[in-house]
């Protein structure tokens, strides 16, 4: 780049201007916007808002701290289970990921009860479901990660002398985690927005919170803009957790 | 299980099938049309049509399908059809771009200057060498993202289109009994999902052993 070129320090490019003169704008019209926004309304729900939101919240960190246990177990028995056990993981693990949340949502909320001969409420039911959901993806992430792991590195340990255990646990696992731990947190990601289908089945989270208000209030444009808002304030902010995690993308930004 | 009752109401079941199809076709081909003009903007060596396409990305991708569905339903006030294939397309076409772009960035530009320095044209060079490494990297995540979309449609049900989700359920009301038209449903998204996958991998093998 030619010197003349080449922006000074503490001078802006004109490219860079032109982006903060449209953030500055966009600033401008949401604030526009945001007049007609119902904010003393809101104000009034807020501690049942907060309380949607931490349901929500629970939900996804339940599911996800189940998803990974039951998971890695799956994704185990698909990488070194027998033919009897990785045909029937593998057909599990792919029903999960072909069929719709929403309707696997509804098939658990219709049959846990069957199977077990209770009520749950609708919590648990959508925490069984989460669950369900997140092993069917989880799994695949951990058997990505578990994949990863150069062959090279295995049987280098195999001739150092070392056990089958340690291999795992000192070479696999370590290299294998750090590999998976962007596609987890987009999974966090991807889960976190599926909470929002459990109102369905009656679970008070933020989704379903903000709905009752909005109908008790008919505010929708107030709601769906506060809805949108929140949810892309939490998800953005794992996902540029995942950003700084992933090597792709800090090799993009050099 | 018992499908009398099930059976005499299937008739429903063929217009919730022919609306996913629906769904899926045009939120497939929509979505793919954004995405990749998207994507490509985000590759853009423009620094604010990156930015803005980068900005539309990560809006589109953070916001959750429901919450986009109701909003074009309830506030903006469109029809239930239009409203849920614009929300399936803006949702899935972020995800599409992101997928775009990291394909996009994967050839390596020297490829293009090799291309031209061995005497092709720009349309030849687009068609023959970088198009099929596009391809091989962006199919597989491109075959993930068309069974997405799939999976995402079952939500239309939440804004009453009658789509299969929605008719499972409708017959589950009316009979009291879910197994019979949930396992049928579960079964036509397993197939369509399976011919998704398997039409891509035809396309894969179509496309790159030619070359």
């Amino acid at each position: 780049m030619s010197p003349d070129v080449a922006p000074r320090v503490g001078q802006l490019s004109r490219d860079q201007a032109i982006w903060f003169a449209a953030v500055i704008l966009s600033i401008l019209v949401f604030a526009y916007l945001a007049r007609h926004l119902e904010w003393e309304t809101l104000w009034r729900y807020r501690g049942f808002l907060a309380r949607g939101l931490a349901t929500s919240i629970v939900l996804t960190v339940l599911s996800v701290a189940f998803g990974i246990v039951i998971g890695a177990i799956l994704a185990a028995a698909r990488l070194y289970g027998g033919k009897w056990v990785r045909y029937p993981v593998i057909a599990l693990i792919e029903l999960i990921r072909s069929v719709p949340q929403l309707l696997i949502l509804l098939w658990v909320f219709f049959v846990v009860p069957e199977l077990t001969g209770k009520t749950f409420t609708p919590e648990v039911s959508g925490f069984l479901a989460l669950t369900v959901i997140a092993t069917g993806y989880l799994a695949e992430v951990i058997r990505g990660g578990l994949m990863s792991v150069n062959r090279i590195q295995v049987e280098s340990g195999y001739a150092t002398g070392l056990s089958r255990r340690t291999i795992f646990l000192s070479i696999v696992l370590p290299q294998a985690i750090r590999n998976m731990l962007p596609a987890l947190l987009a999974t966090w990601v991807m889960l976190f927005k599926t909470t929002t289908l459990v109102y369905v089945i009656g679970v008070v989270e933020f989704f379903e919170a903000a709905t009752i208000v909005n109908q008790r209030e008919l505010i929708p444009y107030t709601i769906y803009t506060l809805l949108a808002v929140v949810y892309f304030i939490c998800c953005y902010a794992l996902s540029v957790i995942v950003h700084r995690l992933d090597p792709k993308y800090v090799l993009r930004s050099a | 299980m018992n499908w009398r009752p099930f059976i005499e109401h299937s008739d429903v079941l063929w217009g919730g099938f022919v609306l996913t199809l629906e769904l899926m076709f045009f939120g497939v081909l929509g979505s793919s049309a954004v995405g990749l003009a998207v994507g490509a903007f985000a590759n853009s060596k423009q620094f604010y049509v990156k930015k803005f396409a980068s900005a539309y990305i990560e809006v589109m991708r953070n916001v959750p399908l429901v919450v986009k569905l109701f909003f074009l339903y309830f506030v903006v006030g469109l029809n239930a059809f239009p409203a849920a294939l614009l929300s399936l397309i803006i949702h899935q076409s972020a995800f599409i771009a992101d997928v775009t772009a990291a394909g996009l960035r994967s050839v390596p530009h020297e490829q293009t200057e090799a291309a031209f320095t061995t005497g092709l044209g720009s349309g030849q060079t687009f068609v023959s060498v970088l198009l099929p490494q596009f391809l091989r990297v962006t199919i597989p995540p491109f075959t993930n993202q068309a069974v997405e979309l799939l999976k995402n449609s079952a939500l239309v049900s939440l804004i009453g289109l009658q789509d299969l989700t929605f008719v499972a359920q409708n017959i589950q009301i009316e009979t009291y009994r879910y197994r019979e038209s949930f396992i049928v449903v579960t079964a036509v998204y397993v197939m369509l999902t399976f011919c998704i996958v398997g039409a891509m991998a035809l396309l894969q093998r179509r496309l790159l052993t030619r070359s």
